[in-house]
Protein backbone atom coordinates (compact mmCIF):
# COMPACT_ATOMS: atom_id res chain seq x y z
CA UNK A 1 0.00 0.00 0.00
CA UNK A 2 1.55 3.59 -1.05
CA UNK A 3 1.23 6.54 0.57
CA UNK A 4 -1.79 7.85 -1.21
CA UNK A 5 -3.74 4.63 -0.56
CA UNK A 6 -2.97 5.06 3.21
CA UNK A 7 -3.72 8.38 3.29
CA UNK A 8 -7.42 7.64 1.49
CA UNK A 9 -7.93 4.69 3.62
CA UNK A 10 -7.46 6.67 6.71
CA UNK A 11 -9.22 9.56 5.88
CA UNK A 12 -12.81 6.66 5.52
CA UNK A 13 -12.27 5.45 8.62
CA UNK A 14 -11.91 8.80 9.98
CA UNK A 15 -15.14 9.62 8.34
CA UNK A 16 -16.82 6.18 8.87
CA UNK A 17 -15.78 6.83 13.09
CA UNK A 18 -17.05 10.03 13.36
CA UNK A 19 -20.19 9.21 11.48
CA UNK A 20 -20.82 6.07 14.16
CA UNK A 21 -20.32 8.34 16.96
CA UNK A 22 -22.49 10.75 15.56
CA UNK A 23 -25.13 8.46 15.15
CA UNK A 24 -24.67 6.84 18.50
CA UNK A 25 -25.23 10.38 19.79
CA UNK A 26 -28.19 11.08 17.75
CA UNK A 27 -29.54 7.48 19.47
CA UNK A 28 -28.93 8.51 22.59
CA UNK A 29 -30.29 11.83 22.75
CA UNK A 30 -33.66 12.82 23.86
CA UNK A 31 -36.07 13.70 21.45
CA UNK A 32 -38.89 16.41 22.61
CA UNK A 33 -42.14 16.80 20.35
CA UNK A 34 -45.22 19.16 20.73
CA UNK A 35 -48.00 17.95 19.20
CA UNK A 36 -50.75 20.46 17.85
CA UNK A 37 -54.45 19.37 18.18
CA UNK A 38 -56.09 22.81 17.30
CA UNK A 39 -58.88 20.60 14.83
CA UNK A 40 -62.48 19.50 15.75
CA UNK A 41 -62.24 16.52 13.72
CA UNK A 42 -62.18 12.98 14.81
CA UNK A 43 -59.65 12.05 12.73
CA UNK A 44 -57.50 14.41 13.68
CA UNK A 45 -57.84 13.66 17.38
CA UNK A 46 -57.18 10.04 16.64
CA UNK A 47 -54.21 10.80 14.71
CA UNK A 48 -52.75 12.90 17.13
CA UNK A 49 -53.09 10.33 19.54
CA UNK A 50 -51.71 7.43 17.12
CA UNK A 51 -48.44 9.81 16.53
CA UNK A 52 -47.79 10.06 20.02
CA UNK A 53 -48.34 6.48 20.44
CA UNK A 54 -45.99 5.87 17.90
CA UNK A 55 -43.67 8.55 18.62
CA UNK A 56 -42.85 6.05 22.01
CA UNK A 57 -42.87 3.08 20.10
CA UNK A 58 -40.20 4.07 17.78
CA UNK A 59 -37.78 6.00 20.42
CA UNK A 60 -38.93 3.81 23.89
CA UNK A 61 -41.02 6.41 26.29
CA UNK A 62 -37.83 7.58 28.30
CA UNK A 63 -36.11 8.86 24.53
CA UNK A 64 -38.80 11.06 23.90
CA UNK A 65 -40.98 13.84 25.75
CA UNK A 66 -43.99 14.41 24.37
CA UNK A 67 -46.47 17.22 24.86
CA UNK A 68 -50.04 17.53 23.20
CA UNK A 69 -51.60 21.07 23.85
CA UNK A 70 -54.76 21.27 22.63
CA UNK A 71 -56.65 24.99 21.51
CA UNK A 72 -59.55 26.22 19.70
CA UNK A 73 -61.98 23.28 18.78
CA UNK A 74 -59.02 20.80 19.15
CA UNK A 75 -59.93 21.75 23.05
CA UNK A 76 -62.85 19.20 22.33
CA UNK A 77 -59.74 16.37 22.68
CA UNK A 78 -59.40 16.77 26.21
CA UNK A 79 -63.29 17.09 27.14
CA UNK A 80 -64.14 14.88 30.35
CA UNK A 81 -66.79 12.45 27.91
CA UNK A 82 -64.70 12.11 25.04
CA UNK A 83 -64.73 9.34 23.40
CA UNK A 84 -61.30 8.70 23.65
CA UNK A 85 -60.94 9.64 26.98
CA UNK A 86 -59.40 6.30 27.73
CA UNK A 87 -56.68 6.44 25.52
CA UNK A 88 -56.23 10.12 26.98
CA UNK A 89 -55.16 8.62 29.94
CA UNK A 90 -52.88 5.44 29.12
CA UNK A 91 -50.48 8.35 27.29
CA UNK A 92 -50.78 10.58 30.45
CA UNK A 93 -49.78 7.09 32.56
CA UNK A 94 -46.57 6.52 30.01
CA UNK A 95 -45.35 10.62 30.47
CA UNK A 96 -47.19 12.16 27.28
CA UNK A 97 -48.42 15.41 29.12
CA UNK A 98 -51.54 17.29 27.63
CA UNK A 99 -52.03 20.75 28.14
CA UNK A 100 -55.81 22.72 27.93
CA UNK A 101 -55.61 26.51 26.64
CA UNK A 102 -57.67 28.17 29.24
CA UNK A 103 -58.24 31.11 26.54
CA UNK A 104 -60.38 28.52 24.60
CA UNK A 105 -61.97 27.29 27.89
CA UNK A 106 -63.15 31.15 28.49
CA UNK A 107 -64.21 31.19 25.07
CA UNK A 108 -66.21 27.54 25.14
CA UNK A 109 -67.63 28.80 28.51
CA UNK A 110 -69.11 31.95 27.02
CA UNK A 111 -70.77 29.37 24.10
CA UNK A 112 -71.80 26.89 26.26
CA UNK A 113 -73.18 29.13 29.36
CA UNK A 114 -71.20 26.87 31.34
CA UNK A 115 -67.81 25.70 31.38
CA UNK A 116 -66.51 22.57 29.44
CA UNK A 117 -65.64 19.59 31.78
CA UNK A 118 -62.78 18.59 30.89
CA UNK A 119 -60.10 15.66 31.78
CA UNK A 120 -57.99 14.84 34.88
CA UNK A 121 -55.37 14.22 32.78
CA UNK A 122 -55.36 17.49 31.61
CA UNK A 123 -53.04 20.59 32.45
CA UNK A 124 -53.86 23.93 32.24
CA UNK A 125 -52.08 26.70 30.26
CA UNK A 126 -52.65 30.42 29.90
CA UNK A 127 -52.76 30.16 26.03
CA UNK A 128 -52.06 27.65 23.70
CA UNK A 129 -49.84 28.66 21.31
CA UNK A 130 -47.85 30.82 23.87
CA UNK A 131 -47.03 27.31 25.50
CA UNK A 132 -46.15 25.84 21.79
CA UNK A 133 -44.01 28.91 21.28
CA UNK A 134 -42.60 28.20 24.45
CA UNK A 135 -42.11 25.02 24.20
CA UNK A 136 -40.62 25.55 20.62
CA UNK A 137 -37.91 28.10 22.22
CA UNK A 138 -36.60 24.69 24.30
CA UNK A 139 -35.82 22.53 21.58
CA UNK A 140 -38.92 20.94 21.19
CA UNK A 141 -39.76 19.90 17.69
CA UNK A 142 -43.50 21.34 16.84
CA UNK A 143 -45.31 18.68 14.63
CA UNK A 144 -48.84 19.08 13.77
CA UNK A 145 -50.65 16.20 12.41
CA UNK B 1 -40.02 26.39 14.69
CA UNK B 2 -40.01 23.12 12.31
CA UNK B 3 -43.04 22.01 11.46
CA UNK B 4 -43.12 18.49 10.50
CA UNK B 5 -46.59 17.30 8.35
CA UNK B 6 -44.93 14.75 6.41
CA UNK B 7 -43.51 13.02 8.74
CA UNK B 8 -46.07 13.13 10.92
CA UNK B 9 -49.05 11.81 8.65
CA UNK B 10 -46.48 9.29 7.35
CA UNK B 11 -46.07 7.77 11.31
CA UNK B 12 -49.70 8.09 12.02
CA UNK B 13 -50.60 5.58 8.72
CA UNK B 14 -48.42 3.32 10.08
CA UNK B 15 -49.65 3.68 13.49
CA UNK B 16 -53.21 3.25 12.51
CA UNK B 17 -52.27 -0.41 11.09
CA UNK B 18 -51.11 -1.15 14.94
CA UNK B 19 -52.93 0.81 17.34
CA UNK B 20 -56.45 -0.10 17.50
CA UNK B 21 -58.54 3.45 18.37
CA UNK B 22 -60.40 3.04 21.58
CA UNK B 23 -63.38 4.56 20.35
CA UNK B 24 -65.76 2.33 22.12
CA UNK B 25 -68.75 4.76 21.89
CA UNK B 26 -69.76 2.57 19.03
CA UNK B 27 -70.89 -0.26 21.65
CA UNK B 28 -74.27 -1.90 20.04
CA UNK B 29 -76.88 -1.07 17.96
CA UNK B 30 -79.51 1.34 20.84
CA UNK B 31 -76.18 3.03 21.00
CA UNK B 32 -75.02 3.21 17.27
CA UNK B 33 -78.19 4.59 16.12
CA UNK B 34 -79.10 6.64 19.32
CA UNK B 35 -76.14 8.68 20.27
CA UNK B 36 -72.73 10.08 18.91
CA UNK B 37 -69.33 9.84 19.61
CA UNK B 38 -68.89 12.17 22.48
CA UNK B 39 -66.20 14.82 21.94
CA UNK B 40 -65.46 14.02 17.91
CA UNK B 41 -69.31 13.78 16.53
CA UNK B 42 -69.98 16.77 13.67
CA UNK B 43 -72.74 19.25 14.04
CA UNK B 44 -73.95 17.60 10.40
CA UNK B 45 -72.36 14.95 8.82
CA UNK B 46 -74.22 13.62 5.65
CA UNK B 47 -74.29 9.61 5.17
CA UNK B 48 -75.93 7.07 3.87
CA UNK B 49 -76.10 3.99 1.29
CA UNK B 50 -77.24 2.03 -2.23
CA UNK B 51 -78.71 -1.15 -2.30
CA UNK B 52 -78.71 -2.52 -5.87
CA UNK B 53 -79.95 -6.20 -6.51
CA UNK B 54 -80.79 -8.59 -9.18
CA UNK B 55 -83.20 -11.42 -7.68
CA UNK B 56 -84.70 -14.49 -10.02
CA UNK B 57 -87.49 -16.84 -8.09
CA UNK B 58 -87.76 -19.71 -9.68
CA UNK B 59 -91.30 -21.04 -8.63
CA UNK B 60 -93.35 -22.79 -10.47
CA UNK B 61 -97.30 -21.44 -11.43
CA UNK B 62 -100.23 -22.86 -8.87
CA UNK B 63 -101.79 -25.71 -9.94
CA UNK B 64 -104.92 -23.72 -11.64
CA UNK B 65 -102.30 -21.36 -12.89
CA UNK B 66 -101.27 -17.83 -11.26
CA UNK B 67 -99.12 -17.70 -8.73
CA UNK B 68 -99.47 -16.79 -5.04
CA UNK B 69 -97.09 -14.08 -3.83
CA UNK B 70 -94.40 -16.13 -2.20
CA UNK B 71 -93.65 -17.32 -5.86
CA UNK B 72 -93.41 -13.59 -6.90
CA UNK B 73 -90.69 -10.91 -6.14
CA UNK B 74 -91.92 -7.91 -3.52
CA UNK B 75 -92.81 -5.03 -3.23
CA UNK B 76 -94.36 -5.32 -7.01
CA UNK B 77 -95.18 -9.12 -6.85
CA UNK B 78 -95.31 -8.67 -10.65
CA UNK B 79 -92.11 -10.49 -11.79
CA UNK B 80 -90.01 -13.48 -11.20
CA UNK B 81 -87.04 -11.92 -12.40
CA UNK B 82 -85.92 -8.36 -11.62
CA UNK B 83 -83.63 -5.40 -11.14
CA UNK B 84 -84.56 -3.47 -8.43
CA UNK B 85 -83.17 -0.53 -6.27
CA UNK B 86 -84.06 -2.00 -3.39
CA UNK B 87 -82.60 0.71 -0.92
CA UNK B 88 -81.66 4.39 -1.39
CA UNK B 89 -81.24 5.90 1.69
CA UNK B 90 -80.20 9.37 2.35
CA UNK B 91 -79.68 11.44 5.69
CA UNK B 92 -77.74 13.45 8.20
CA UNK B 93 -76.87 12.90 11.94
CA UNK B 94 -75.06 14.71 14.48
CA UNK B 95 -74.89 17.23 17.52
CA UNK B 96 -76.58 20.07 17.72
CA UNK B 97 -74.30 22.25 19.37
CA UNK B 98 -71.03 21.98 18.05
CA UNK B 99 -69.33 22.28 21.59
CA UNK B 100 -72.54 20.23 23.44
CA UNK B 101 -72.38 16.40 22.70
CA UNK B 102 -75.64 16.15 25.04
CA UNK B 103 -78.12 16.50 22.02
CA UNK B 104 -78.02 14.55 19.06
CA UNK B 105 -80.18 13.97 16.01
CA UNK B 106 -80.66 11.49 13.45
CA UNK B 107 -82.65 11.99 10.16
CA UNK B 108 -83.03 9.38 7.08
CA UNK B 109 -84.85 8.95 4.06
CA UNK B 110 -85.75 6.21 1.59
CA UNK B 111 -86.03 6.54 -1.76
CA UNK B 112 -85.52 2.81 -2.74
CA UNK B 113 -88.28 0.77 -4.03
CA UNK B 114 -89.49 -1.68 -1.10
CA UNK B 115 -92.19 -2.06 1.94
CA UNK B 116 -92.13 1.17 2.77
CA UNK B 117 -92.31 3.08 -0.66
CA UNK B 118 -94.32 1.12 -2.26
CA UNK B 119 -97.97 1.94 -1.34
CA UNK B 120 -97.62 5.58 -2.60
CA UNK B 121 -94.04 5.76 -4.75
CA UNK B 122 -92.90 8.50 -2.88
CA UNK B 123 -90.02 9.64 -0.72
CA UNK B 124 -90.31 8.53 2.84
CA UNK B 125 -88.78 10.06 6.21
CA UNK B 126 -87.45 6.54 7.88
CA UNK B 127 -86.26 8.04 10.73
CA UNK B 128 -86.33 11.39 12.84
CA UNK B 129 -84.89 11.41 16.48
CA UNK B 130 -83.64 13.82 19.07
CA UNK B 131 -81.73 12.35 22.01
CA UNK B 132 -81.12 14.03 25.17
CA UNK B 133 -77.91 12.14 26.61
CA UNK B 134 -77.65 14.19 30.08
CA UNK B 135 -77.84 11.11 32.21
CA UNK B 136 -76.12 8.55 31.17
CA UNK B 137 -77.77 5.45 32.13
CA UNK B 138 -81.15 7.27 31.19
CA UNK B 139 -80.76 8.89 27.78
CA UNK B 140 -83.89 9.91 26.06
CA UNK B 141 -85.04 9.60 22.63
CA UNK B 142 -88.01 11.10 20.89
CA UNK B 143 -89.22 11.16 17.30
CA UNK B 144 -89.64 8.20 14.82
CA UNK B 145 -86.87 5.43 14.85
CA UNK B 146 -86.20 1.97 15.24
CA UNK B 147 -87.62 0.25 18.94
CA UNK B 148 -85.52 -1.77 20.89
CA UNK B 149 -86.30 -5.46 19.78
CA UNK B 150 -84.93 -8.75 17.22
CA UNK B 151 -81.66 -8.30 16.64
CA UNK B 152 -82.60 -8.73 12.44
CA UNK B 153 -84.64 -6.17 12.62
CA UNK B 154 -82.99 -3.36 15.06
CA UNK B 155 -79.49 -3.76 13.29
CA UNK B 156 -78.73 -1.65 10.78
CA UNK B 157 -79.94 -2.70 7.44
CA UNK B 158 -76.58 -2.33 5.65
CA UNK B 159 -74.52 -4.39 7.76
CA UNK B 160 -77.05 -7.32 7.33
CA UNK B 161 -75.56 -10.47 6.06
CA UNK B 162 -78.06 -11.22 3.61
CA UNK B 163 -80.44 -10.37 0.93
CA UNK B 164 -83.29 -11.07 2.37
CA UNK B 165 -84.69 -11.01 5.88
CA UNK B 166 -85.50 -14.47 7.34
CA UNK B 167 -89.30 -15.90 6.97
CA UNK B 168 -90.14 -15.38 10.86
CA UNK B 169 -88.50 -11.71 10.79
CA UNK B 170 -90.12 -10.86 7.43
CA UNK B 171 -94.01 -12.12 8.38
CA UNK B 172 -94.32 -12.15 12.31
CA UNK B 173 -91.78 -8.80 12.95
CA UNK B 174 -92.00 -6.43 10.31
CA UNK B 175 -95.62 -5.33 10.76
CA UNK B 176 -98.26 -4.71 8.03
CA UNK B 177 -100.83 -2.37 9.55
CA UNK B 178 -104.50 -2.79 8.64
CA UNK B 179 -106.63 -1.24 6.01
CA UNK B 180 -108.04 1.73 7.27
CA UNK B 181 -111.41 -0.16 5.60
CA UNK B 182 -112.08 -3.66 5.15
CA UNK B 183 -111.88 -4.24 2.19
CA UNK B 184 -114.35 -4.85 -0.19
CA UNK B 185 -112.83 -7.04 -2.34
CA UNK B 186 -111.87 -9.45 0.78
CA UNK B 187 -108.83 -11.40 -0.02
CA UNK B 188 -107.26 -11.55 -3.26
CA UNK B 189 -107.32 -14.63 -5.17
CA UNK B 190 -104.03 -15.99 -6.31
CA UNK B 191 -103.87 -14.76 -9.92
CA UNK B 192 -101.79 -13.92 -12.89
CA UNK B 193 -98.66 -11.26 -12.27
CA UNK B 194 -99.92 -10.08 -15.54
CA UNK B 195 -102.92 -9.00 -14.23
CA UNK B 196 -101.93 -7.09 -11.96
CA UNK B 197 -102.39 -4.43 -10.87
CA UNK B 198 -105.47 -4.90 -11.33
CA UNK B 199 -105.64 -8.18 -9.11
CA UNK B 200 -103.38 -6.46 -6.47
CA UNK B 201 -101.51 -8.67 -5.07
CA UNK B 202 -99.93 -6.53 -2.50
CA UNK B 203 -103.46 -5.17 -0.85
CA UNK B 204 -102.04 -2.82 2.02
CA UNK B 205 -102.60 0.42 1.57
CA UNK B 206 -99.80 1.92 4.03
CA UNK B 207 -96.35 1.40 3.98
CA UNK B 208 -94.56 -1.37 6.31
CA UNK B 209 -93.22 -0.52 10.00
CA UNK B 210 -90.17 -0.96 8.78
CA UNK B 211 -88.98 -2.25 12.81
CA UNK B 212 -89.81 1.73 13.25
CA UNK B 213 -92.29 3.57 15.44
CA UNK B 214 -92.55 7.09 16.86
CA UNK B 215 -92.37 7.38 20.45
CA UNK B 216 -90.14 7.69 23.46
CA UNK B 217 -87.67 5.45 24.71
CA UNK B 218 -85.52 5.69 27.59
CA UNK B 219 -81.90 3.71 27.09
CA UNK B 220 -78.38 3.14 28.89
CA UNK B 221 -75.38 1.39 28.63
CA UNK B 222 -72.54 0.79 31.04
CA UNK B 223 -69.65 -1.18 31.00
CA UNK B 224 -68.97 -3.41 33.90
CA UNK B 225 -65.16 -5.32 33.28
CA UNK B 226 -65.62 -6.96 30.10
CA UNK B 227 -69.17 -7.16 29.73
CA UNK B 228 -71.49 -4.21 28.28
CA UNK B 229 -75.01 -4.05 29.91
CA UNK B 230 -77.55 -2.27 27.72
CA UNK B 231 -81.77 -1.39 28.33
CA UNK B 232 -84.06 0.15 26.87
CA UNK B 233 -87.83 1.21 27.46
CA UNK B 234 -89.92 2.76 24.81
CA UNK B 235 -93.81 4.04 24.65
CA UNK B 236 -94.92 4.51 21.13
CA UNK B 237 -97.89 5.04 19.06
CA UNK B 238 -97.54 1.68 17.64
CA UNK B 239 -97.81 2.65 13.69
CA UNK B 240 -95.30 2.41 12.37
CA UNK B 241 -93.96 5.04 9.90
CA UNK B 242 -98.09 6.69 10.08
CA UNK B 243 -96.40 9.30 12.25
CA UNK B 244 -99.51 9.99 13.73
CA UNK B 245 -101.56 7.87 16.28
CA UNK B 246 -104.70 5.83 15.22
CA UNK B 247 -106.42 4.21 17.73
CA UNK B 248 -105.50 5.63 21.18
CA UNK B 249 -103.66 2.71 22.29
CA UNK B 250 -99.64 2.52 23.08
CA UNK B 251 -97.10 0.03 22.40
CA UNK B 252 -94.94 -0.97 24.82
CA UNK B 253 -91.21 -2.18 23.68
CA UNK B 254 -88.69 -3.58 26.60
CA UNK B 255 -85.11 -4.59 25.41
CA UNK B 256 -82.24 -6.00 27.56
CA UNK B 257 -78.48 -7.27 26.60
CA UNK B 258 -75.55 -7.91 27.75
CA UNK B 259 -72.29 -8.56 25.71
CA UNK B 260 -68.89 -9.56 26.56
CA UNK B 261 -66.63 -7.46 24.38
CA UNK B 262 -63.77 -8.98 22.74
CA UNK B 263 -63.05 -5.83 20.80
CA UNK B 264 -62.67 -3.39 17.85
CA UNK B 265 -65.93 -0.69 17.69
CA UNK B 266 -68.92 -0.25 15.64
CA UNK B 267 -71.56 -2.42 14.03
CA UNK B 268 -68.60 -5.51 13.84
CA UNK B 269 -67.66 -5.08 16.97
CA UNK B 270 -66.86 -8.51 18.34
CA UNK B 271 -68.25 -10.47 21.05
CA UNK B 272 -70.88 -12.56 22.62
CA UNK B 273 -74.31 -11.02 23.14
CA UNK B 274 -77.44 -12.09 25.05
CA UNK B 275 -80.28 -10.83 24.61
CA UNK B 276 -83.84 -10.59 24.99
CA UNK B 277 -86.92 -8.41 24.17
CA UNK B 278 -90.94 -7.93 23.91
CA UNK B 279 -93.61 -5.75 23.01
CA UNK B 280 -97.19 -5.67 22.85
CA UNK B 281 -99.59 -3.08 21.60
CA UNK B 282 -103.26 -3.39 19.84
CA UNK B 283 -104.20 -2.59 16.41
CA UNK B 284 -107.79 -1.56 15.30
CA UNK B 285 -109.53 -3.36 12.53
CA UNK B 286 -113.46 -4.18 10.94
CA UNK B 287 -112.20 -7.69 11.58
CA UNK B 288 -116.02 -8.95 11.73
CA UNK B 289 -116.55 -6.62 8.67
CA UNK B 290 -119.78 -5.14 10.53
CA UNK B 291 -118.81 -1.11 9.45
CA UNK B 292 -116.88 -0.55 13.10
CA UNK B 293 -113.53 -1.05 14.62
CA UNK B 294 -112.56 -3.66 17.02
CA UNK B 295 -109.25 -3.63 19.11
CA UNK B 296 -106.91 -6.63 18.65
CA UNK B 297 -103.97 -7.60 20.98
CA UNK B 298 -100.22 -7.23 19.05
CA UNK B 299 -97.57 -9.08 21.33
CA UNK B 300 -94.04 -10.48 20.00
CA UNK B 301 -91.17 -11.25 22.23
CA UNK B 302 -88.05 -13.14 21.12
CA UNK B 303 -84.34 -13.93 22.57
CA UNK B 304 -81.14 -14.65 21.27
CA UNK B 305 -77.63 -15.16 21.32
CA UNK B 306 -75.02 -13.66 18.91
CA UNK B 307 -71.51 -14.35 18.68
CA UNK B 308 -68.54 -12.71 16.48
CA UNK B 309 -65.04 -13.62 16.62
CA UNK B 310 -63.47 -13.25 13.52
CA UNK B 311 -63.06 -15.75 11.53
CA UNK B 312 -66.60 -16.78 12.87
CA UNK B 313 -69.69 -15.59 13.54
CA UNK B 314 -73.16 -17.51 14.96
CA UNK B 315 -76.52 -15.93 15.45
CA UNK B 316 -79.64 -17.67 16.92
CA UNK B 317 -82.91 -16.37 17.87
CA UNK B 318 -86.31 -17.42 18.98
CA UNK B 319 -89.23 -15.15 18.20
CA UNK B 320 -92.78 -15.63 19.19
CA UNK B 321 -96.16 -13.61 18.29
CA UNK B 322 -100.15 -13.54 19.65
CA UNK B 323 -102.38 -11.63 17.43
CA UNK B 324 -102.54 -9.77 13.88
CA UNK B 325 -100.64 -12.75 12.38
CA UNK B 326 -100.45 -11.46 9.10
CA UNK B 327 -100.93 -13.86 6.29
CA UNK B 328 -99.76 -12.32 3.29
CA UNK B 329 -99.66 -9.58 1.12
CA UNK B 330 -102.75 -10.41 -0.34
CA UNK B 331 -105.03 -11.22 2.81
CA UNK B 332 -105.81 -7.03 3.46
CA UNK B 333 -108.57 -9.14 6.00
CA UNK B 334 -105.88 -11.06 8.04
CA UNK B 335 -107.81 -14.18 7.36
CA UNK B 336 -107.15 -16.81 4.76
CA UNK B 337 -110.60 -18.05 2.97
CA UNK B 338 -113.06 -19.10 5.03
CA UNK B 339 -112.03 -17.04 8.14
CA UNK B 340 -113.05 -13.46 6.38
CA UNK B 341 -115.59 -11.61 9.04
CA UNK B 342 -114.52 -13.53 11.24
CA UNK B 343 -111.79 -13.44 13.84
CA UNK B 344 -112.67 -16.17 15.84
CA UNK B 345 -111.91 -18.25 12.94
CA UNK B 346 -108.66 -20.82 12.91
CA UNK B 347 -107.16 -19.74 9.76
CA UNK B 348 -107.73 -15.53 10.82
CA UNK B 349 -104.89 -14.06 12.04
CA UNK B 350 -106.55 -11.16 14.15
CA UNK B 351 -106.27 -13.72 17.55
CA UNK B 352 -103.75 -16.40 15.91
CA UNK B 353 -100.29 -17.33 16.96
CA UNK B 354 -96.76 -17.68 15.37
CA UNK B 355 -93.62 -18.38 16.12
CA UNK B 356 -90.16 -19.02 14.50
CA UNK B 357 -86.39 -19.17 15.17
CA UNK B 358 -83.63 -19.12 12.83
CA UNK B 359 -79.84 -19.79 13.30
CA UNK B 360 -76.97 -18.74 10.86
CA UNK B 361 -73.11 -18.52 10.95
CA UNK B 362 -70.31 -16.82 8.90
CA UNK B 363 -67.29 -17.21 8.21
CA UNK B 364 -64.70 -14.60 7.16
CA UNK B 365 -61.63 -16.36 4.69
CA UNK B 366 -58.96 -15.07 6.22
CA UNK B 367 -56.52 -13.00 4.47
CA UNK B 368 -59.24 -12.34 1.63
CA UNK B 369 -62.07 -10.19 0.84
CA UNK B 370 -64.44 -13.11 0.95
CA UNK B 371 -67.33 -14.00 3.65
CA UNK B 372 -69.36 -17.14 3.26
CA UNK B 373 -72.83 -17.16 5.40
CA UNK B 374 -75.04 -20.08 5.91
CA UNK B 375 -78.72 -20.03 7.48
CA UNK B 376 -81.84 -21.99 8.28
CA UNK B 377 -84.89 -19.70 9.39
CA UNK B 378 -88.22 -21.68 10.70
CA UNK B 379 -91.62 -19.98 11.03
CA UNK B 380 -95.01 -21.09 11.96
CA UNK B 381 -97.34 -19.34 10.52
CA UNK B 382 -101.11 -19.55 12.44
CA UNK B 383 -99.27 -21.95 14.74
CA UNK B 384 -101.69 -24.51 15.80
CA UNK B 385 -104.76 -23.81 13.80
CA UNK B 386 -105.82 -26.11 10.97
CA UNK B 387 -104.22 -23.80 8.62
CA UNK B 388 -100.76 -23.42 10.07
CA UNK B 389 -98.31 -23.17 7.39
CA UNK B 390 -94.31 -24.30 7.89
CA UNK B 391 -91.51 -22.12 6.02
CA UNK B 392 -88.26 -23.24 5.57
CA UNK B 393 -85.74 -21.34 4.39
CA UNK B 394 -81.87 -22.64 4.12
CA UNK B 395 -79.76 -19.40 2.85
CA UNK B 396 -76.22 -20.19 1.57
CA UNK B 397 -74.85 -16.95 1.19
CA UNK B 398 -70.97 -15.60 -0.24
CA UNK B 399 -69.85 -11.57 0.11
CA UNK B 400 -67.11 -10.37 -1.63
CA UNK B 401 -65.42 -6.99 -0.36
CA UNK B 402 -64.88 -4.47 -3.20
CA UNK B 403 -63.69 -2.39 -0.54
CA UNK B 404 -64.67 -1.67 3.30
CA UNK B 405 -67.72 0.32 2.18
CA UNK B 406 -68.54 -1.61 -0.91
CA UNK B 407 -69.73 -5.51 -1.11
CA UNK B 408 -70.92 -7.72 -3.07
CA UNK B 409 -73.84 -10.24 -2.02
CA UNK B 410 -74.48 -13.57 -3.33
CA UNK B 411 -77.38 -15.59 -2.01
CA UNK B 412 -78.85 -19.01 -3.17
CA UNK B 413 -82.32 -19.55 -1.18
CA UNK B 414 -83.83 -23.09 -1.11
CA UNK B 415 -87.61 -23.01 0.52
CA UNK B 416 -90.09 -25.81 1.88
CA UNK B 417 -93.67 -23.86 2.56
CA UNK B 418 -96.04 -26.74 3.65
CA UNK B 419 -99.70 -26.77 5.41
CA UNK B 420 -98.99 -29.11 7.81
CA UNK B 421 -102.44 -30.25 8.91
CA UNK B 422 -103.16 -31.17 4.60
CA UNK B 423 -102.08 -34.42 2.85
CA UNK B 424 -99.47 -33.71 -0.21
CA UNK B 425 -100.27 -32.08 -2.95
CA UNK B 426 -102.95 -32.77 -5.47
CA UNK B 427 -104.11 -35.48 -3.09
CA UNK B 428 -107.53 -34.10 -2.20
CA UNK B 429 -110.18 -32.87 -3.88
CA UNK B 430 -110.01 -30.39 -7.17
CA UNK B 431 -107.21 -29.05 -7.56
CA UNK B 432 -106.34 -25.60 -5.78
CA UNK B 433 -108.75 -26.89 -3.00
CA UNK B 434 -105.90 -28.22 -0.86
CA UNK B 435 -103.02 -24.99 0.53
CA UNK B 436 -100.40 -27.48 -0.84
CA UNK B 437 -101.41 -27.20 -4.59
CA UNK B 438 -100.06 -23.92 -4.17
CA UNK B 439 -97.32 -23.83 -1.67
CA UNK B 440 -95.67 -27.58 -3.58
CA UNK B 441 -94.64 -24.69 -6.50
CA UNK B 442 -92.60 -22.07 -4.23
CA UNK B 443 -89.40 -22.99 -5.49
CA UNK B 444 -85.99 -21.42 -4.68
CA UNK B 445 -84.44 -18.19 -4.99
CA UNK B 446 -81.27 -16.30 -5.81
CA UNK B 447 -79.68 -13.19 -5.78
CA UNK B 448 -77.19 -11.06 -5.90
CA UNK B 449 -76.68 -7.61 -4.21
CA UNK B 450 -74.47 -4.54 -4.62
CA UNK B 451 -74.71 -2.47 -1.57
CA UNK B 452 -72.26 0.64 -1.32
CA UNK B 453 -72.15 2.85 1.50
CA UNK B 454 -71.11 6.59 1.56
Amino acid sequence: MNNRARSVFATVLLVAAVSLSSSLHAADKERKVVLQISDASAEKQTLVLNVANNLQQHYGVDKVKIEIVAFGPGLRLLFKDNVNKDRVGGLAGRGVQFSACQNTVKGMTKLLGHPPAINDKAVSVPAGIARIMELTDHGYTLVRP
Amino acid sequence: MKIIKRTALAMACAGAMTVAANTAQAANWLMLQGTEPAGTAKPVRLWGFAQVEYQKDTSSTNSTGGYVPPKLLGPDLTSQEAFNVSRARIGVRGIAHPLDDMVNYFLLTELGNNGVTYTDRAVKLTDASITLNHVPMARVRVGLFKYPGAEEGLQAIHTTDYINFTEVSNQLLLERFPNRTYPTAGNVAPCDPTLTPSCNLNAFDRPVGAFRDVGVQVFGSTMIGDWETSYAAMIGNGNGLNYSDNDGNRDLYLYFSTEKVFGGAGPFREGLKLFAWSQSGKRIFDGDNNGTYDTYDRDRSGAGVKYLKKPWRVTTEYMTGKGMIWNGPDKPTWALTTGSGNPDASDNGLKAKGKGWYVEGGYYIPNSDWQLDLRYDFYARLDGARQQLDWKTVTVGAQYYINKKTRLTFNYAVRDITAINYGPAGTSGAPGSNPNDNLDGIKNRYGVQLTAIF
